[in-house]
């Protein structure tokens, strides 16, 4: 029922390439410059219809935008296309043409989401997917295309699983990034053979190298009208006349400069997939998947002597949808047992609808973590350090989990700072040398308080309605305000400790001192023991 | 009349034996390994420890601490926490414990975790997650009326996990069933100092409501912070009747 990676290539090898993909990688090692072992080679795919056929809607529709007092459209569909429709026409001449078209206002944010989402749908081919403007997307695919059964199967099944989501693309194999995107933009699609990209990158128009467009209006006036004639001109005479910006167009199209692919996730340290026929529904299903690709991880990482930090699960619906589910341990584990425990808490999120045909398991961050025995039933010190690490991380998954270190200051509010549950703890000399409460209220009440001397301890405190009678006093504790951190208006605080007549006791504090005509305020801060 | 077979053998011998023996099943082993780590119960003060079953406060089962007053029944919960030893989950919705105070129980910073669960079924979830795992001492959980479903199951997780865990809650209604092996209410008690300028040694008074298999049973006690030793006061300890667990 499962495939893993390997899918048996459903095309015959085009006569395009020729040759056996390993005798092609022989083949392109010279052309490359032996920079490593194995050619880049790269795929490239511009969507030019993906704002409109993202919406998936059926009939005719366009996209307008508001350019200055005009609306024009942006983007039309095919069928739109067909009755007369094209972009930057006016709205009211849409309408006259096509009356029931449907007209959706741009949404420049919604389609960057859009394509971030079908880019993370792409990294089921490969880890490496860069994001190129608002229509592209950019492939690393060397080293995996044998997973697919060689490039041009794998080229046509990207073709039919883009087609299948309903968008019209155009899909380029080339040596370079910036050459398979000049293909694309120019609308070729198809696989450039290693070592023939200046060819064929030669014969295409200047929208390739997308440039400005006074640049490319520039560029005609003088008679170039495709990439070649402008490469076949005197470098410096272009250089001085267009800017540098034509030449690394240039450059990168003909593949002589290389154009890094930004990935929008980082590539992982390890990572398992699995494919599935039959798409996965159930929840069994799903931790069954899970528990598959985790044994997985975990081998690979005992192998490797590490620990996952980290763990990604990546699931890709059938329509398109991709999602994520994230954990993350305070130690580095490979402990198959609790990874799938964290999960189990988080899968509820996972919306399958129709179905996952394909789920992927990845480890972004590892630690080394060497020499554990696993599944001993002993209980040694590390052991149990071990169980409660698990304890914690499966608390963090929920809810906060902290813990708290002595700070340099006698602010109580200041005295504590929080630190990760998994930090150690160091005690400061002498932090703790005076009676404090054990629980330190967070919105101190204001009460009101009677004292003979204004500098004197209380000797009637008024909590609510209740007025009490004190019995014994502490003190005070004057703590200055930190001048240093804290604003010029803040005024010194006078700890008591005081103990009522019902025998509680209370850690109150004066606020400065009463100012003429008014009383001193008084607040609670805590309930001593 | 036949006579009872010779090899009979003494009857409540067979029968505490047998009770033994589903007590031990029904914890799930916990007391062993308790046992076997050498364990035992959490001491409180040599008057107090005498009169309840398991010579002390025990581990591997749930305590409930109703805070007449909230600095007292916080420092018996800090001194309880602190003597179980091992690491101490604080669970609460907002979890205001502050180790400058805990600290001088004895409960260190580097023993303390804070978890912050503001939903109840979170904080329930977490305190039985923390009751199962061997690896704690003990876990506390501030909370408000519990019912007795939840509060079983916070006394199996504890029998199965040897954690001690503690809930501190209001004394609100103190007459509501409960499913914990014991029953505090902590009040304040005047301190006995001479002076009206010094505090002196804080006072509690310790009632004992319900105590599974025990007797319930009222102290005023003295918290020696010098000697971090709980004193009871022999002329005030006196003994009240059993009172059934409802």
């Amino acid at each position: 029922m499962r495939r893993r990676f390997c899918r048996p290539p459903r095309m015959a090898m085009p006569s395009l390439l020729g040759t056996e993909p390993a005798e092609a990688e022989k083949a392109s090692a010279a052309p490359a410059g032996g920079a490593s072992a194995l050619p880049r080679r790269v795929l490239a795919i511009r969507l030019p219809r993906f704002p409109v056929e993202r919406l998936r809607r059926p009939g005719p529709v366009a996209i307008w935008a508001q350019q200055g007092s005009r609306r024009v459209l942006v983007s039309v569909s095919e069928a739109a296309e067909t009755a007369g429709l094209e972009t930057g026409q006016t709205l009211a001449d849409a309408q006259a043409i096509l009356p029931e078209v449907v007209l959706v206002p741009e949404d420049p944010a919604g389609d960057a989401a859009a394509l971030e989402r079908l880019a993370l749908w792409a990294m089921r081919f490969t880890p490496l997917v860069g994001v190129v403007g608002l229509d592209g997307l950019v492939l690393d695919i060397a080293g995996v295309e044998h997973l697919f059964g060689g490039e041009a199967a794998l080229h046509a099944e990207m073709r039919g699983r883009l087609s299948r989501q309903g968008l019209s693309a155009v899909v380029a194999v080339a040596g370079t990034a910036g050459t398979a995107l000049a293909l694309v933009r120019d609308g070729w699609g198809g696989i450039v053979p290693p070592g023939q990209e200046q060819a064929t990158v030669a014969p295409l128009s200047l929208a390739a190298l997308h440039l400005e467009p006074a640049l490319i209006r520039v560029l005609q006036g003088l008679g170039l009208r495709s990439v070649g004639t402008v490469a076949a001109q005197p470098r410096p005479a272009l250089a001085r006349r267009c800017g540098a910006g034509l030449m690394r167009a240039l450059d990168e199209a003909l593949g002589l400069a290389a154009r890094p692919i930004v990935p929008i996730r980082p590539p992982p340290e390890m990572a398992a997939a699995r494919n599935f026929v039959d798409p996965v529904v159930t929840r069994d299903g799903i931790e069954a998947a899970l528990d598959g690709l985790l044994d997985e991880l975990c081998r690979a990482l005992r192998e490797a002597g590490r620990g996952a930090r980290r763990l990604l699960l990546r699931a890709c619906r059938v329509d398109g949808a991709v999602q994520e589910v994230a954990i993350g341990t305070g130690l580095a584990s490979r402990d198959r047992r609790h990874l799938a425990r964290l999960f189990r808490e988080k899968l509820e999120t996972l919306a399958p609808d129709c179905g996952f045909d394909r789920m992927a398991l990845e480890a972004p961050m590892t630690d080394p973590l060497i020499g554990l025995q696993e599944d001993l039933g002993t209980a040694g010190r590390s052991e149990r350090r071990e169980e409660l690490a698990q304890l914690l991380d499966r608390l963090s998954q929920r809810l906060p989990v902290w813990r708290l270190a002595p700070r340099a200051s006698h602010w109580p509010e200041r005295a504590m700072r929080r630190v990760n549950a998994f930090e150690a703890i160091d005690t400061l000399e002498g932090w703790n040398s005076r009676p404090r409460p054990v629980r330190l209220l967070r919105r101190p009440p204001y009460v009101g308080a009677v004292a003979l001397l204004p500098d004197a301890p209380p000797s009637l405190l008024r909590i609510g309605r209740d007025s009490l009678r004190v019995t014994r006093a502490e003190g005070p504790e004057r703590f200055e305000p930190e001048w240093w951190r804290d604003r010029p208006d803040r005024l010194f605080r006078d700890y008591y400790r005081v103990e009522l007549s019902t025998g509680s006791r209370l850690w109150v504090c004066r606020i400065g001192f009463a100012e003429a005509g008014t009383e001193a305020r008084w607040a609670l801060h805590g309930h001593l023991p | 009349m036949p006579a009872p077979p010779p090899d009979s053998l003494d009857r409540p011998a067979v029968i505490s034996a047998l009770r033994a023996r589903i007590a031990r099943m029904e914890r799930a082993g916990a007391a062993e390994a308790l046992a076997a780590r050498g364990e035992d119960a959490v001491p409180l003060a040599p008057a107090i420890d005498s009169g309840l079953p398991w010579g002390g406060l025990p581990r591997a089962a749930l305590h409930e601490v109703l805070a007449a007053e909230p600095g007292a029944a916080g420092g018996f919960a800090a001194m309880v926490l602190a003597r179980a030893g091992g690491t101490v989950l604080w669970i609460a919705p907002e979890p205001d414990a502050w180790p400058p105070g805990l600290a001088r129980f004895g409960l260190t910073p580097d023993r303390l975790v804070l978890v912050k669960a503001p939903r109840e079924q979170d904080a329930l979830w977490a305190m039985e997650e923390t009751l199962r795992c061997p690896a704690v001492g003990a876990a506390l959980l501030v909370t408000g009326e519990l019912d007795l479903t939840a509060a079983r199951r916070l006394q199996l997780a504890a029998e199965a996990g040897g954690v001690l865990g503690l809930l501190l809650r209001p004394d609100a209604d103190g007459a509501a069933p409960t499913a914990a092996l014991t029953r505090w209410r902590i009040g304040a008690a005047p301190s006995e100092s001479p002076s009206r300028h010094e505090l002196g040694d804080p006072a509690w008074s310790l009632d004992l409501l319900r105590c599974r298999g025990g007797r319930g049973g009222t102290w005023r006690a003295t918290w020696h912070e010098g000697q971090a030793s709980l004193v009871t006061e022999e002329s005030a300890a006196r003994r009240t009747p059993v009172r059934r667990r409802a």
